[in-house]
């Protein structure tokens, strides 16, 4: 734990920064906690006999932040909560710096938490609610009142340490929920879905907000959300799970253009990646993916041996990855139905066939102007950006 | 709508008519109940059938009875006749509810009743009622048991009751009203008599602190071999049981016979109805030998008509013929107004000498609170103040209702305002009607003295008298401010068990892994539905000394039984721990609510932030639950400190009145000290001052510390 060391270096670090070597003070906090390594290993949990997590591995590193990213019932919370120590795991093992905790309860994890509701105390001042912890701690008076200067200051809740919670704007609760876990200086932070109950301007400000304060803090984190720009933009690793178990993980980046299953592909981006039913063939020695009104050549290189003609595959075309067919090169030809415009961009829904599923495709502003409802828009698309999935399994088919 | 009110009043009209022209009827009022009332309504048939005459029988429940009368027939809605005991005689004739018998009791009818009886019913020379039947305490012998039996108490009676104790004092020779009123539980036949009973529990011979409900188990079952009780007894044994009853018996010490008082159930005549010989001749015939066969043979009635006993059937009967013989040698009860302020201060002293105290002491005492009750109202101040006051109060309120006319633009606001106004007028009038009007006769009452027939103003006399403590000490027996502190230390106690015990289980019952939730629920909030007055009888019955099952199991435990109402500290735990049993389950009701409304979020970021579980509850729970507890805590002290049943029930205020709260001791003023009404209400009014302010404190302290 830190605290012990902490409570007697508060006195010290006063005059610290002035002698240590840091120049940028302002932009860290004195001592940043110790960040540690977060492992989770093949937990189990069912609640009732419904299985919400059925063998999940996550590994953070030090100083990371990771995002589990899943829709709502992929048991994403319920892992945060079993490594927060709320719910106690049916099988497998959470490690805390290399400290097995699974059958510790949270005060002795030294995790600091922010709850989607934020769970402030109504009953004590912004003061109070950030020094709650610290008191129960035995954190000595002057040191509590440092770190709560030094977190407001950070949070910019100067001015509202003397009100309660229910005389603040959901932002401001929000930024008091991060103090309370900012002031404990735990080994790591969870965030359970903390912008879901703010407004969008506020979500974009508060987002980036949190990580800076991350890179500030260099605390592990492990960030729970639904919300795919949230997963995108805060990720250093991105883990995203499905039905209970981890489906993908990587960075950010990795996981949109290399989506392993057809749930990764479509979860992540917006809109969503197109998928059409096709049929390999071959025609002149070139590969290509024929069907659904979708005809393309196939990167050899990429997606050779794990091919054979005539099967049956799922083709995945992200929306941003259509440009307009110049020369009769068409991939394929889009029906247009409706044209949505964005302003510095524009969506093109439609169908490639009568039967076939809905297909949306990224224009360029200027393109947009031309298309009307009822045209024919001949689509292309490059082979490098194309994405094979099979239909049974889900899978993406790649040599990787 | 008019024509709606038209119509009813002709249909009440024409349903009243027909009425009119009846032949005459006789209204007689009685409270009987079982073979007694069918036998009065036989009679009446019969009497309907050979005199032509109508009598019409009315039915009362008898705790209403008196109360009844007493607000009717000065009215002159009451009965003609109404049948009552002759002790109520010395009330009723200072209400004017009852005239003398004139020719209902004719000189020739005077030898043919019981002299005793005749005695009772006559007060300054003229007779106020035709006795009918007596009931006193006679022994009853159970057969089967010998004389010496091992384990078994000789005798087994009510030595508490000063009504049992009148036949013990009767062999030494005293009373316990002196004929002419003043208190006689204070000689030497009074000190001799109460330590001779004293040394009889002493030695086993009777049970000590026995009720009649013990009292009739343990001869029932053969404990006790004989039992001094009323004809009523009979009824409730077994029939099984071999019994006989005989005279009491002569008490060694002074050798000289007990004498019961005997109470005389009679008929007596309203004002009105006495004005009417055809009343009267009812009357007589109703008291008469005729209707004195069938009121003995039917109704088994110990009856007062000398003829009657001729006849075999009534003189056969060996409970009857044994009470017929005890009721001649049994002193009639007093008729005066006095003897209802005497029970409770014999009873008292009667108990603490029972306790071992000196007895020269305790009578003394008695005989000091008997005339404190009875201390003259203080002569009536001038009515001046009371009219200035009033009259300042209306001028005040004149002028603002001038200055608000007077307002440019009140009229427009009055007529835009007319229907609202039409809408709130019904309910205005019924708050008006139901809380209002009561408190302000409760408030008005409080500045009178004297009865209800002659109520005497005193303006703030009462509350003079109450809060100087009646010119005794402040801090003496019995005293508003001993009282006040008695009080304030039950509802201290009792509300905070009730929250301890209610949000203890509050929040253990909130916990979502326990199973059988429900059913303890439903266990836990019993108490609740149960009426209270049976769980405080059912606790009095188990805090009895002799008897009590918490006794039986210390006993069990070896722990030596407790005499729980003898002393101030176990009585009042008793009282608590009766009224905590019925007041937990309320505080508990409201935890479980206030509960749902705490997020589980904030527990859970307690948890995170490093609380056990102690810390959790302390530091969130706790102040969370405070708002929605603090309501719950007012109202339950205000409740606790108004619980009248478990206090009246339990304790009784024992020992000595000491564990007596205000609600009861401003009842005792009311209905055991001679009707104090006005003093009574004068305590009321001050209950109710002390519990606004409370209540205000209260919040306000609570919500400041919530805030």
């Amino acid at each position: 734990m830190s605290e012990p060391g902490a409570s007697t270096a508060a006195p010290m670090r006063a005059e610290g920064p002035a002698a240590g070597p840091s120049i940028d003070s302002e932009r860290r906090l004195p001592e940043a906690p110790r960040p540690v390594r977060c492992a989770v290993r093949g937990v189990r949990k069912s609640f009732g006999g419904n299985p919400i997590l059925r063998g999940v591995d996550v590994d953070i590193p030090e100083g990371a932040f990771a995002v589990l990213v899943g829709p709502s019932g992929c048991g994403k919370s319920t892992l945060l909560r079993l490594v927060a120590g709320l719910e106690t795991a049916d099988a497998g093992t959470i490690e805390l710096a290399g400290r097995d905790v699974t059958a510790l309860p949270p005060r002795d994890r030294d995790v600091a938490m922010v709850f989607q509701s934020y769970a402030l105390y109504p009953h004590l001042t912004v003061r109070d609610n950030l020094a709650f912890g610290l008191k129960l701690r035995k954190v000595p008076a002057a040191e509590i009142a440092t770190r709560i200067r030094e977190a407001s200051a950070m949070l910019g809740l100067d001015t509202l340490l003397d009100r309660l919670p229910k005389q603040l704007s959901g932002g401001q609760r929000q930024r008091v929920a991060m103090g309370r876990a900012i002031v404990r200086r735990a080994n790591i932070f969870l965030f359970d879905e903390p912008l879901s109950n703010l407004d969008a301007a506020l979500r974009a400000e508060v987002r980036v907000e949190i990580r800076r304060l991350h890179d500030r803090l260099g605390a592990t984190t492990l960030y729970v959300t639904h919300d795919q720009v949230e997963a995108m933009t805060l990720a250093d690793t991105l883990w995203v799970m499905n039905g209970g178990v981890v489906e993908q993980k990587g960075t950010p980046l990795e996981v949109y253009e290399r989506p392993r299953t057809r749930f990764v592909a479509t979860f992540l981006g917006s809109p969503q990646m197109n998928l059409v039913d096709a049929v390999v063939v071959r025609e002149d020695r070139a590969l290509l993916v024929d069907g659904g009104g979708v005809r393309v050549l196939l990167d050899e290189e990429r997606f050779g041996d794990a091919l054979s003609e005539g099967q049956r595959v799922v083709v995945g075309v992200r929306p941003h990855d259509f440009t307009i067919a110049r020369e009769g090169a068409a991939a394929c030809t889009l029906k247009v139905e409706l044209v949505e415009a964005l302003g510095f961009e524009a969506f093109a829904y439609g169908w490639l066939r009568a039967s076939g599923p809905r297909v949306v495709a990224r224009l360029e502003a200027s393109d947009a102007k031309r298309v009307r409802s009822g045209d024919q828009l001949p689509l292309a698309v490059e082979p490098a950006r194309l994405h094979l999935f099979d239909p049974h399994t889900g899978l993406a088919l790649d040599r990787s | 709508m008019r024509r709606l009110f038209a119509l009813l009043l002709v249909a009440a009209i024409v349903s009243v008519l027909p009425a009119c022209s009846e032949p005459p009827s006789i209204v007689l009022w009685h409270s009987y109940r079982g073979e007694e009332e069918r036998a009065l309504v036989e009679l009446a048939k019969r009497y309907e059938r050979e005199h032509g005459l109508h009598v019409e029988l009315l039915a009362l429940p008898f705790d209403a009875y008196t109360a009844k009368l007493q607000a009717a027939v000065p009215r002159a809605h009451g009965p003609d006749v109404f049948i009552d005991a002759h002790e109520r005689l010395g009330i009723y004739r200072r209400e004017g509810v009852v005239a003398p018998v004139g020719d209902a009791v004719p000189p020739e009818d005077v030898g043919s009743y019981e002299p005793t009886a005749l005695d009772a019913v006559t007060i300054d020379g003229s007779r106020w009622g035709v006795p009918l039947s007596t009931k006193c305490l006679a022994l009853y012998v159970n057969d089967d048991v010998p004389a010496g039996a091992p384990d078994v108490y000789p005798l087994a009676y009510e030595a508490e009751n000063p009504y049992h104790h009148a036949a013990v004092l009767s062999a030494f020779g005293g009373a316990l009203l002196a004929p002419d009123g003043s208190y006689g539980f204070d000689d030497d036949a009074a000190v001799r008599s109460v330590l001779y009973v004293r040394e009889l529990i002493a030695k086993h011979a009777i049970p000590g602190d026995a009720n009649g409900a013990l009292v009739k188990q343990l001869f029932a079952s053969g404990r006790a071999r004989t039992s001094i009780d009323g004809p009523w007894l009979a009824a409730d044994l077994p029939p099984s049981l071999h019994f006989h009853v005989e005279p009491l018996p002569v008490v060694q010490e002074t050798g000289r016979r007990m004498r019961p008082l005997l109470t005389v159930e009679a008929v007596m005549l309203s004002p009105s109805g006495a004005r009417r010989p055809e009343a009267r001749a009812f009357a007589r015939w109703l008291g008469g030998p005729e209707a004195a066969l069938v009121r003995a043979t039917e109704a088994h009635q110990v009856v007062a008509s000398e003829p009657a006993w001729r006849d075999p059937r009534v003189a056969g009967d060996p409970l009857l013929a044994a009470f017929h013989e005890q009721a001649r040698a049994a002193d009639p009860m007093p008729t005066s107004t006095r003897m209802r302020a005497v029970w409770v201060p014999v009873q008292e002293a009667m108990r603490r000498v029972f306790r071992g105290e000196d007895a020269r002491v305790a009578l003394d005492d008695g005989k000091r609170r008997f005339e404190d009750a009875l201390k003259p109202p203080p002569p009536p101040p001038s009515p001046a103040p009371l009219a200035i006051a009033l009259g300042a109060l209306a001028l005040v309120g004149a002028l603002f209702a001038v200055r608000r006319a007077r307002t440019p633009g009140f009229r427009q606001q009055l007529r835009e305002s007319r229907t609202p106004y039409r809408y709130v007028a019904h309910a205005a009038v019924v708050v008006f009607v139901l809380v209002v009007l009561p408190l302000a006769a409760g408030a008005l009452t409080s500045l009178f003295a004297g009865t209800r027939a002659d109520p005497r103003y005193v303006g703030l006399g009462n509350y003079l008298a109450i809060l100087t403590a009646r010119g005794g000490p402040l801090l003496g027996h019995g005293s508003f401010y001993v009282t006040l502190i008695v009080t304030v230390l039950w509802t201290v106690c009792n509300v905070t068990l009730h929250v301890a015990i209610g949000v203890a289980l509050g929040v253990v019952l909130s916990r979502p892994v326990m199973r059988l939730k429900g059913f303890y629920r439903v266990l836990l909030v019993l108490p609740w539905a149960v009426p209270s007055y049976v769980t405080a009888l059912a606790w009095k019955g188990m805090f009895h000394r002799q008897f009590g099952a918490i006794n039986a199991i210390l006993s069990f435990l070896g722990v030596q039984p407790v005499s729980w109402f003898s002393h101030f500290s176990t009585a009042l735990a008793a009282n608590v721990a009766t009224n905590t049993w019925l007041g937990f389950p309320f505080m508990m009701v409201v935890t479980l609510g206030a509960l749902t409304s705490i997020p589980r979020e904030v527990l859970e970021a307690a948890e995170v932030d490093g609380a056990t579980r102690w810390q959790r509850f302390r530091g969130v729970t706790v102040p969370l639950l405070k708002p929605t507890m603090l309501p719950a805590v007012v109202l339950g002290s205000v409740w606790t400190f108004n619980m009248f049943n478990v206090v009246f029930l339990v304790s009784g205020g024992e020992p000595d009145g000491s564990t007596e709260i205000l609600v009861s001791d401003a009842y005792r003023w009311a209905f055991t000290r001679d009707a104090q009404y006005g003093y009574a209400a004068a305590y009321a009014v001050l209950i109710f001052l002390i519990l606004a302010a409370g209540s205000r404190l209260l919040s306000r302290v609570g919500g400041e510390a919530t805030t």
